[in-house]
């Protein structure tokens, strides 16, 4: 997938640079992250189909299936984020590894909150099975909405604050903080980006918590 | 384990719309607008090493009432209390995941239950010894014939020395050898002060390992009591239903269609002493006027067959009451039956005793103490004996 993008932008598009920075480090420390959000989101939003016979016979704490499936991607595609790191690394880009301290807080929020949104649409998707299907345009929309393939700087400045003000965007820019530009520091924004996960997070299980009696009858 | 005025309500709906309303309603906490009252007012006490047949017809409710005793779902009303470890076998297959292997299956059932990792090695071998479904074990779930299934989940509920074991229908889907199994290992898991929870349609399996049996109806307790008196009391009102639905139907519908039927058959008697004649009498309709022949069979309660005869057989003639109606009376002198339950059979047929009809049957109770094995009494004679 990387090595797609590298080609397309690199070569089609001639984007070699931004600000100074090799769109190839630019866009993998940022791309990853995503991903594998997506695809805990999708199949953790599927999870639940998977268990169907267990949910109807076996008496077990419902949570254990959504959190098994969301830990399980983003255990591999951490792991594969630090192999592409080192790879970059050997390859001689400017990587900071020193801010994988700061990139591992990153990624325990996003995981944080991509459980709490996983848990909602979990439980929804056993009520209305068209929850897949929403969120697959969804996600592609946001993805371009987020500064992944393109720094920020690039957005209009009047569109600026709408791009900035989405919390995706916190983790992107905090991941290329600290592995590009080799800043550790704390931001303000980390408080509310941890707030905001643990909302996530409550809100998500909540609605789990009120939906999974019901899951029995319907899954 | 106790259950005390336990009701279960499913939601209805059937919109996709209403499935929003639903989640709707349940995220703020309210109950669902329509639902469909699954189990209700059920109230029972079961000590250890008691043991309760649930009996019922197709939906009345037995597999809620299992699942909320083993903590799959949660009751609607009342209070359930359980104390103890519970194996539950719920509707064929104790809940495996159907891309797995069945080691990996074992693996997941036994982690849920809590049992550490050195405990479910231990366990493994014994598992799948009991389920004997050979090389299968390394097979996903989705390729096992629901035989196999059952073995395997039957095997895991058993291997973790459960307190109170719950199945539902198991030993209906398992060979003859591996029912045999079940039920030899239950009867000791009963002698070793274990409860047990069954649920099954075979009155023979409630009546050989259950003490009381419970018969629910439309979500309710129709019958609680010894399960000889309950699964009695279930036969019967089968038969009525049987009854009610074939009587007058014969006639109309057999004009309608053509068909010969049985009008009416009775026994002489429901309740016999091993050794007592029984008399069976009836009328077989016949579309044609031509006289047709009757069919009388006995069954054991399981469905053996033991003997059976037609009336042309015999070279006997039904004898005429009217145009369409034909008599027959039949007995049994000294009906050498062993004790226990059998149904008494008559099949209306044509004239030439090819095509069979019709079938009514009624029941028959032979009481009697003997330690003769078998189904029926023969005539036998030791030589060279002397008394002892």
């Amino acid at each position: 997938m990387l090595a797609v993008y590298h080609f397309v932008f690199t070569n089609i598009f001639r984007a070699t640079s931004f600000a100074g920075q090799s769109f190839l480090a630019f866009v993998a420390v940022a791309l990853w992250p995503w991903l594998a959000a997506q695809e805990a989101l999708q199949r953790g939003a599927l999870s639940l189909a998977g268990y169907a016979g267990m949910i109807r016979k076996v008496a077990f704490p419902h949570e254990f299936v959504v959190l098994a499936s969301v830990f399980a991607t983003f255990a591999l595609q951490f792991a594969g984020y630090v192999a592409v790191l080192l790879v970059l690394k050997l390859a001689g880009e400017p990587i900071h590894l020193s801010g994988l301290v700061i990139a591992i807080a990153v990624w325990v929020v996003l995981v944080v909150a991509i459980v709490g949104i996983t848990f909602a649409l979990a439980a929804l998707q056993v009520f209305v099975r068209d929850v897949e299907h929403v969120l697959m345009p969804i996600l592609m929309i946001l993805m371009y909405l987020t500064p992944i393939l393109y720094p920020l700087s690039l957005v209009p400045a009047n569109l600026r604050i709408w791009v900035a003000a989405n919390p995706f965007n916190w983790v992107v820019a905090r991941l290329r903080e600290a592995l590009l530009d080799g800043q550790l520091g704390v931001h303000p924004s980390d408080v509310v980006a941890v707030a905001v996960a643990l909302l996530l997070f409550a809100g998500g299980r909540w609605v789990f918590r009120r939906l999974s009696p019901h899951f029995e009858d319907f899954v | 384990m106790q259950l005390a005025h336990v009701g279960k309500d499913y939601a209805k709906v059937d919109t996709r719309g209403g499935r929003l309303r639903l989640v709707y309603d349940l995220l703020r906490g309210r109950g669902a607008a329509h639902v469909f009252s699954a189990l209700d007012d059920v109230t029972l006490t079961l000590s250890r090493g008691e043991s309760l047949g649930i009996i019922g017809e197709n939906g009345a409710g037995k597999s809620t009432l299992l699942k909320i005793v083993a903590g799959v779902i949660e009751p609607t009303r009342g209070n359930v209390s359980v104390n103890g470890r519970v194996g539950a076998l719920l509707e064929l297959g104790a809940g495996f995941h159907p891309d797995y292997t069945g080691l990996a299956n074992i693996e997941l059932a036994a982690a849920l239950l809590g049992l550490t990792p050195r405990e479910i090695a231990a366990k493994r071998d014994e598992i799948i010894a009991f389920a004997d479904i050979g090389d299968h074990i390394r097979d996903p779930i989705k390729q096992y014939s629901s035989g196999m299934v059952v073995r395997l989940g039957f095997a895991i509920a058993t291997a973790l020395a459960p307190e109170i074991l719950i199945t539902d229908e198991v030993l209906a889907v398992g060979d003859e050898s591996f029912q045999k199994r079940c039920i030899a290992w239950m009867e000791r898991f009963l002698d070793g002060g274990g409860t047990l929870l069954l649920c099954s349609h075979s009155m023979y399996h409630i009546q050989k390992l259950c003490r009381h049996a419970m018969w629910l109806k439309d979500g309710r307790v129709e019958q609680f009591g010894l399960s000889e008196d309950v699964t009695r009391a279930y036969l019967t009102y089968h038969e009525e239903k049987a009854a009610t639905s074939k009587s007058g139907m014969p006639l109309a519908e057999a004009m309608a269609t053509g068909a010969y039927a049985v009008n009416s058959f009775d026994a002489s008697v429901d309740d016999i002493i091993h050794g007592e004649d029984v008399s069976v009498r009836g009328d077989v309709y016949s579309p044609d006027g031509r006289a047709p022949v009757v069919v009388i069979g006995i069954v054991r309660a399981d469905g053996t067959p033991v003997f059976g005869v037609a009336s042309d057989m015999d070279r006997v003639a039904l004898r005429k009451c009217d145009d369409h109606r034909f008599e027959f009376t039949l007995t049994f002198p000294a009906l050498p039956l062993q004790p226990g339950k059998y149904w008494i059979k008559a099949h209306a047929a044509d004239p030439e005793g090819l095509r069979v009809f019709d079938n009514v049957e009624r029941p028959l109770v032979v009481r009697g103490r003997t330690r003769e094995l078998g189904l029926v009494h023969l005539v036998h004679r030791w030589h060279d004996g002397i008394d002892r």
